[in-house]
C-alpha cells in the first residue's frame, strides 16, 4: 500500500479521506504486510482454497417468484423517491 | 501489409427462470418501475441472498450445449462496481470458480467449418435502469432488472471477423433457445454482447491493442461495428491518424461510427473476492445427471432423424427444426396422429401463414401440439374438411384449451354422410348450371370444378371431397 494505491481506491470507492487517515491506513497496511510475508514462508502447495468458514453447503431454493413487499414499504425510508423510483443526484458519463 | 482481425465476445444472455436470482422476485420482463423488488435487490443492509437452484440447472444446461467442463464445485464473488445501478455497489458474479469452462462451439461459414473456443461460463446478476429524463438534475432508479439472472459466455479471441461472429452467435442464439435456457430476444436485451476487437500484421503472434464496444443488441449493428473499428484500427496503424489505446467505446448505429466511453477498467480495478453470504454450490452426480439427461437433441439431430425415421423432405425438415417451439408442436403431433408428413404440412403451410398473419415469430406458437394431431387425425379421417379444419385451427389460436372434435361440433364443421342431403344439393347444383353440365359432357373436364364448388359452398365444406366429387360426376351422367 502506497500513496498511489490509496488514491485509486478511495477514488474507485468515492471516498474522501484526511491526510491523518491516510498515514494511519498505510502504517495500518504495512503492518499487514509484515505478518503476511511471515506466511508466505509456508508451504500451502496442497491446501484447498478455503471459500468459507461454515461448512455449509448448495444453500439453494426453488424457482418460485413472489413480492411479500410494496415499493411504498422499500421506498418509504428513502432520502428521495417519486414516481416509482429511487431518486439519486444525476449520474451521466 | 496485410492485417487480420482477432475479435473476443462476451455474450449475456437472460436465463428464463421465473423468479430473480439471489431473492423470490418476479424476473419477468416489462413491469412498471419497481414492482419487482424487495430488500435483497435493492440492497438493504442485513438481507441475505440465496441461490436459485433453476439459475444453477440453466447454467450447467448452457454449459453442457457448448461442451463445457462444469466444475462440479461452483462459487460465487463481489464484483466492486460503484453506480446507482447496483444498489449494494458491487456485482455478485462469478469469478474464480466460474460453472463451466473450456467448451467450444462449431461455426460454419463461406471459409469452411471452424471451432471456437469457450473460455467460461459464469452465472451473474443483472443490473438496474437508470432514466436521465424525467427531471434535470436528477437520476431516476428502477431495480426491477437488479439481480434477474444472467449468463455471460466469454469466448477465446478465435473470431477474425462480421461473418464469423455472427456465425458464432446465431449458432450460439439456437443452441440456448433448443435448450430452453433463455428465449435470447435480441430486442429486448436478453441476449447482447460485447465485442473486443483488435488488428495485427496477418501471421503475427503477438495481440495489438485492444478495444470493447459494449452492450451491442443486434446483428446488423455488430456486423457494421466490426467493419468500422477494424477499418479505425487499420487507418491508425498504417497511417497513424490517432494512437489506439485500450479502452471502451459506444457503436451508434444511427452514425455509423463508434465513440470513446472511458478507459477500460483492469481486472484488479474491480476487486473481486469470495461473497461470504453466498455458499459454496456443489454439484452432485445426482444433479449433474439429471441436467445431462434434460439435454434436448440438436437442432441438426432432429433434421436429420426428421427425415431418415420420419420421412420428412429436407425442405420440411430444415423448417421445423428452426425453432424448438415448432419441433415440439410437431412431435406432440405426431405422437397423436402418427402422420408425419401430415404434421410437417400442417405445420409449415396452415399454422406458418396464421403466425405470419398475426405478426408471431416461431417461439410464440402457444398451440398445442397434441391437439393439432387431433385435428389432423379428424381432417385425414373425412370428418372435417380442410378448409374447415384451417378454421378450427385459428380457433385453437385464440383458445388454446379447445378440444378440436367438440368445437368442430358445436360449430357445424363436421362433415354429413348424408347422402340424401348431398344428393340434394347436386340436383340443385346441375339444373342451375346446365351450361357446366354440357361442357363437361363435351369433354372439358374442368368445368365439373364450377359445379363442385358451387355444392361444397351450399354444404359450407362439410362433405369429402372424394365422395362429393364421384356422387357429382355420377349425377351428371345420369343427365340425358
Ligand atoms: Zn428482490
Amino acid at each position: 500500500m502506497n500513496h498511489e494505491t490509496l488514491r485509486r481506491l478511495t477514488l474507485l470507492n468515492q471516498l474522501s479521506l484526511t491526510d491523518a487517515q491516510k498515514e494511519d491506513i498505510i502504517a495500518f497496511f504495512a503492518r499487514q504486510e509484515q505478518g503476511l510475508a511471515a506466511l508466505n514462508v509456508v508451504d500451502t502447495e496442497s491446501v484447498e482454497r478455503m471459500v468459507h468458514v461454515m461448512p455449509i453447503l448448495t444453500v439453494v431454493r426453488e424457482d418460485v417468484a413472489a413480492q411479500p413487499f410494496t415499493r411504498e414499504a422499500l421506498q418509504s425510508g428513502a432520502p428521495d423517491a417519486g414516481e416509482g423510483y429511487w431518486r439519486v443526484p444525476r449520474v451521466v458519463e | 501489409m496485410r492485417y487480420e482481425t482477432v475479435i473476443g465476445l462476451e455474450v449475456h444472455v437472460e436465463l428464463a427462470t421465473e423468479s430473480k436470482i439471489f431473492c423470490s422476485c418476479s424476473a419477468k420482463f416489462g413491469a412498471g418501475p419497481n414492482e419487482h423488488v424487495c430488500p435483497a435487490c435493492c440492497g438493504m443492509p442485513g438481507m441475505l441472498p440465496v441461490v436459485n437452484k433453476r439459475v444453477v440447472d440453466l447454467g450447467m444446461t448452457a454449459g453442457m450445449m457448448l461442451n463445457c467442463h462444469i466444475n462440479r464445485t461452483t462459487t460465487f464473488d463481489k464484483k466492486s462496481y460503484y453506480y446507482p445501478d447496483l444498489p449494494c455497489a458491487y456485482q455478485t458474479t462469478q469469478w474464480f470458480a466460474p460453472v463451466a469452462v473450456n467448451g467450444c462451439v462449431e461455426i460454419e461459414t463461406s471459409k469452411g467449418k471452424k471451432k471456437v473456443r469457450i473460455k467460461q461460463i459464469h452465472m451473474e446478476e443483472d443490473a438496474g435502469k437508470l432514466v436521465h429524463d424525467i427531471m434535470p438534475d436528477t437520476t431516476h432508479v428502477d431495480f426491477n432488472r437488479t439481480s434477474v439472472p444472467l449468463i455471460e459466455i466469454v469466448s477465446q479471441p478465435d473470431l477474425s471477423g462480421a461473418e464469423e461472429v455472427i456465425a458464432y452467435l446465431e449458432r450460439l442464439h439456437a443452441l440456448l433457445r433448443f435448450a430452453k435456457v433463455s428465449d435470447c430476444r435480441w430486442e429486448q436485451g436478453s441476449m447482447r454482447c460485447d465485442v473486443n476487437l483488435s488488428v495485427r500484421p496477418e501471421g503475427s503472434s503477438e495481440l495489438g491493442v485492444r478495444t470493447e464496444m459494449k452492450n451491442m443488441n443486434s446483428l446488423t449493428a455488430i456486423a457494421r461495428a466490426i467493419e468500422y473499428e477494424t477499418a479505425r484500427h487499420i487507418d491508425a496503424l498504417e497511417n497513424g491518424t490517432e494512437v489506439l489505446v485500450q479502452e471502451t467505446r459506444r457503436w451508434d448505429d444511427v452514425k455509423g461510427k463508434s465513440y470513446a466511453m472511458r478507459n477500460k477498467e483492469t481486472a484488479g480495478d474491480y476487486r473481486y473476492f469470495p461473497d461470504p453470504n453466498v455458499m459454496p454450490v456443489v454439484i452432485d452426480d445426482a444433479w449433474y445427471a439429471a441436467i445431462e439427461a434434460s439435454l434436448p437433441e440438436l437442432p441438426e439431430e432432429k433434421r436429420a432423424r426428421y427425415i431418415s425415421e420420419l420421412g420428412l423432405s429436407e425442405y420440411d425438415a430444415a423448417q421445423l427444426t428452426q425453432s424448438r417451439a415448432l419441433c415440439d408442436c410437431f412431435e406432440d403431433a405426431v405422437s397423436v396422429c402418427g402422420k408425419a408428413k401430415d404434421a410437417a404440412n400442417w405445420i409449415n403451410s396452415e399454422v406458418m401463414n396464421i403466425l405470419n398473419a398475426r405478426k408471431m415469430n416461431f417461439d410464440m406458437l402457444h398451440i398445442d401440439g397434441k391437439s393439432l394431431g387431433a385435428l389432423i387425425l379428424l381432417v385425414a379421417d373425412g370428418k372435417v374438411g380442410r378448409a374447415n379444419g384451417k378454421k378450427v385451427l385459428a380457433a385453437m389460436f385464440d383458445d388454446t384449451t379447445i378440444d378440436p372434435a367438440v368445437y368442430a361440433e358445436e360449430n357445424g364443421l363436421i362433415v354429413s354422410h348424408d347422402t340424401g342431403m348431398i344428393d340434394a344439393v347436386i340436383k340443385e347444383a346441375i339444373s342451375s348450371d346446365p351450361k357446366a353440365v354440357a361442357d363437361y359432357k363435351s369433354g372439358k373436364e374442368k368445368a365439373i370444378m364450377a359445379l363442385f364448388g358451387k355444392c361444397m359452398k351450399q354444404l359450407k365444406g362439410n362433405c369429402d371431397p372424394q365422395v362429393l366429387h364421384t356422387m357429382l360426376i355420377d349425377a351428371i351422367k345420369a343427365t340425358e
